[in-house]
């Protein structure tokens, strides 16, 4: 029989992997929490898989620097793996960092990298994680796996009736078990991107509602995560990304042209977590990575 | 006498029905009844002393019978003096105490249910705390088990709870300085933690056999006064192409969790998720695993967003009538709704 674990020997708070930021840090409860599953929904071009490439960089941080010393595995699903943007980040990375790492360390080695086109091969890699996990011995363990993104496992292959809604309903458990299981088991964070969908119907259903945050919003369109509320249970954490454009003007150039400035403001909001209230911060995107924006009302 | 209620061996009892005997009294002829039963007349003697025995008393000896046979019932009365003793669990939100009798009552099962982010693991966190409050506070000062199956479970959260807890018992009460400094040596956050049993499942099968063994885990801390389950419903809803097999696993650990429950006398909250059903063409939110399952809970509650406001409705309940209440969840843990305080809402 199993035996219950004692709380009170438990670390006060769960260990988390930075998000390389202190500013995102600082709103989100000091990165993913491990032993859980923390998912990113946003529509694309919002910064998803940028934030995950930081993720797999943070994870290599000593603990003591909030990451967890630890390799991780990518799974892409959509796009090829950015190699050049992850290398040029990975530079940056360990210019600033270099004393915190052995001399000759490539955080580029510490990354495995699989591709998933369906979602039984992505079961058939998550069951093979183990193995690699005891491989990959005590020197940066594999503590972090990347899943970007979960709807384009699902998006095609899929009907919309009842015998094929089953059937999916089954694999989202079956995977997130066994995510959860590994999560439990090896002490990793987990985190999945997700894609966004439009909400047609204005009113809705009122029940539909998930989280805390009213309505979703981006790029001016109410929308909501895709996979609908089957998916949304399985998921310990789930962060919402934004995106609005902003249009200013600029003033008159020397022609007496109007100048436009045109801006792009992106948001991470929670939309529901076991640890963290509603809360969101403003971030943007540059050439070293994801930072959060202080100094916003 | 009724041969039924002769404290006799069953061979014999069948033997006087079969010879057509349904009531015996002393003065039947013994030698008679040894002919018919094929048996002594020194037995058939003593058979008959036990009726007469038995009528001379027929009624309290009627009622022993009854009651050994029913040895496990309650008379209503009882019930009704155990409920006033073992009390209610309260969640924190007066509101929803009240829709709720007083609390999550103990002796039943209570099914709670919600969408994903509505506070499910906030109120089950919010019992297991509460579940502790000591008895001078009006609380049940009991140990809670916590069986986790989605590893929402978070000890940082709980801790943020258990403070905001002692917090609000700490102001509730008057106390002078010492009398504080007493409550705050013996009220620690680290005892709330050791007073909670988590159990972590990452598999149905270890969930079926952790509730399986439940009884004797509990008959060795006869502390625990509140079982919880957050959520029932995760690891039966994959893998089970055999619906069947499904209703029938999930009975049995139903009717296990019915019998802890009342043998006990602790609470069962047994958190559901919610799923959308396809139906006439459009979808509708029902709790998830099925109708069949959930016969066996006292109490369901769901939980909802009504604008931006969380409410639960009390949609099953064998003694409360269906009403909703308004509750928040705040970083001190379940609360009142801040706008219900403001505004006295005409029900």
């Amino acid at each position: 029989m199993l035996l219950p674990e004692n709380l009170a020997e438990h670390p006060p708070t769960t260990q988390k992997c930075t998000f390389g930021c202190p500013i995102i840090d600082a709103h989100f409860g000091g990165g993913i929490p491990v032993n859980s599953v923390t998912e990113v929904v946003a529509e694309s071009g919002c910064g998803k898989t940028q934030l995950s490439l930081q993720l797999l960089l943070s994870a290599q941080l000593p603990i003591s620097r909030g990451g967890l010393s630890a390799s991780s595995i990518y799974i892409h699903s959509e796009f090829p793996f950015p190699l050049r943007r992850f290398h040029s980040l990975s530079l940056s990375f360990i210019a600033a960092r270099s004393h915190l790492f052995p001399p000759g360390h490539d955080p580029c080695d510490y990354v495995l990298v699989q591709a998933a086109h369906s979602a039984d091969q992505l079961f058939d890699i998550l069951s093979k994680v183990e193995a690699l996990v005891e491989k990959s011995g005590n020197q940066f363990p594999i503590r972090l796996i990347v899943i970007d993104s979960i709807a384009a496992l699902f998006r095609l292959d899929y009907e919309n009736n009842s015998s094929d809604l089953k059937l999916r309903t089954y694999l989202f458990f079956k995977i997130s078990g066994r995510l959860k299981m590994l999560a439990k088991r090896f002490q990793m964070a987990v985190m999945i991107t997700n894609q966004v969908v439009d909400l047609v119907d204005p009113d809705g259903v009122n029940g539909l509602k998930v989280g805390n945050v009213r309505f979703l919003y981006s790029s001016g369109r109410r929308v909501c995560a895709a996979l609908g509320m089957t998916w949304a249970n399985c998921v310990n954490t789930r962060l919402f990304m934004s995106r609005t454009e902003e249009v200013s003007s600029g003033g008159v150039d020397e022609s007496g042209e109007e100048i436009v400035c045109c801006k792009t403001r992106r948001r991470l909001h929670v939309v529901f977590a076991p640890h963290l209230p509603d809360s969101s911060c403003e971030f943007m995107i540059t050439r070293d990575g994801v930072f959060g924006v202080v100094g916003e009302q | 006498m009724d041969v039924g209620r002769l404290p006799i061996s069953p061979v014999l009892k069948e033997r006087l029905i079969k010879a057509g005997y349904s009531t015996l009294s002393s003065s039947f002829s013994p030698s008679l009844l040894a002919r018919d039963l094929n048996i002594s007349e020194a037995e058939s003697n003593k058979i008959l002393a036990l009726a007469s025995q038995s009528n001379v008393l027929p009624s309290s000896s009627g009622n022993n019978a009854v009651s050994r046979a029913l040895s496990c019932s309650q008379s209503a009365w009882d019930m009704l003096h155990e409920e006033v003793v073992f009390g209610h669990i309260t969640t924190s939100c007066a509101e929803l105490d009240k829709i709720l009798g007083g609390g999550i009552s103990c002796k039943q099962l209570t099914e709670i249910g919600g969408v994903p982010g509505i506070g499910k693991t906030q109120l089950g966190i919010q019992l297991a705390v509460n579940v502790q409050i000591p008895v001078d506070y009006g609380g049940v000062e009991g140990k809670a088990i916590y069986i986790d199956t989605e590893g929402s479970f978070m000890v940082e959260r709980t801790l943020q709870i258990v403070k905001g807890c002692i917090e609000d018992l700490s102001e509730r009460s008057s106390m002078t300085e010492r009398d504080f400094q007493v409550f705050q040596d013996k009220w620690q956050p680290k005892n709330f933690l050791r007073n909670i049993f988590y159990f972590r499942v990452c598999s149905y099968t270890e969930q079926v056999d952790l509730i399986n063994n439940l009884e004797t885990f509990i008959s060795a801390h006869k502390d625990v006064k509140m079982v919880i389950v957050d959520s029932i419903a995760f690891h039966f809803r994959q893998d089970f192409e055999d619906l069947s097999s499904r209703t029938r696993i999930l009975n049995g650990m139903t009717s296990n969790l019915i019998k802890i429950a009342k043998d006990s006398k602790l609470a069962v909250v047994l958190m559901n998720q919610v799923t959308a059903k396809q139906k006439e063409g459009s979808f509708q939110l029902t709790l998830a695993l099925g109708n069949s399952w959930s016969q066996g809970c006292t109490n369901r509650v769901i939980l909802y967003w009504n604008g931006n406001e969380r409410y639960a409705y009390i949609d099953k309940s064998a003694n409360l009538r269906s009403a909703s209440a308004p509750y928040s969840v705040t970083s001190k843990g379940i609360r009142s709704s801040i706008s219900n305080c403001k505004r006295i809402k005409m029900m």
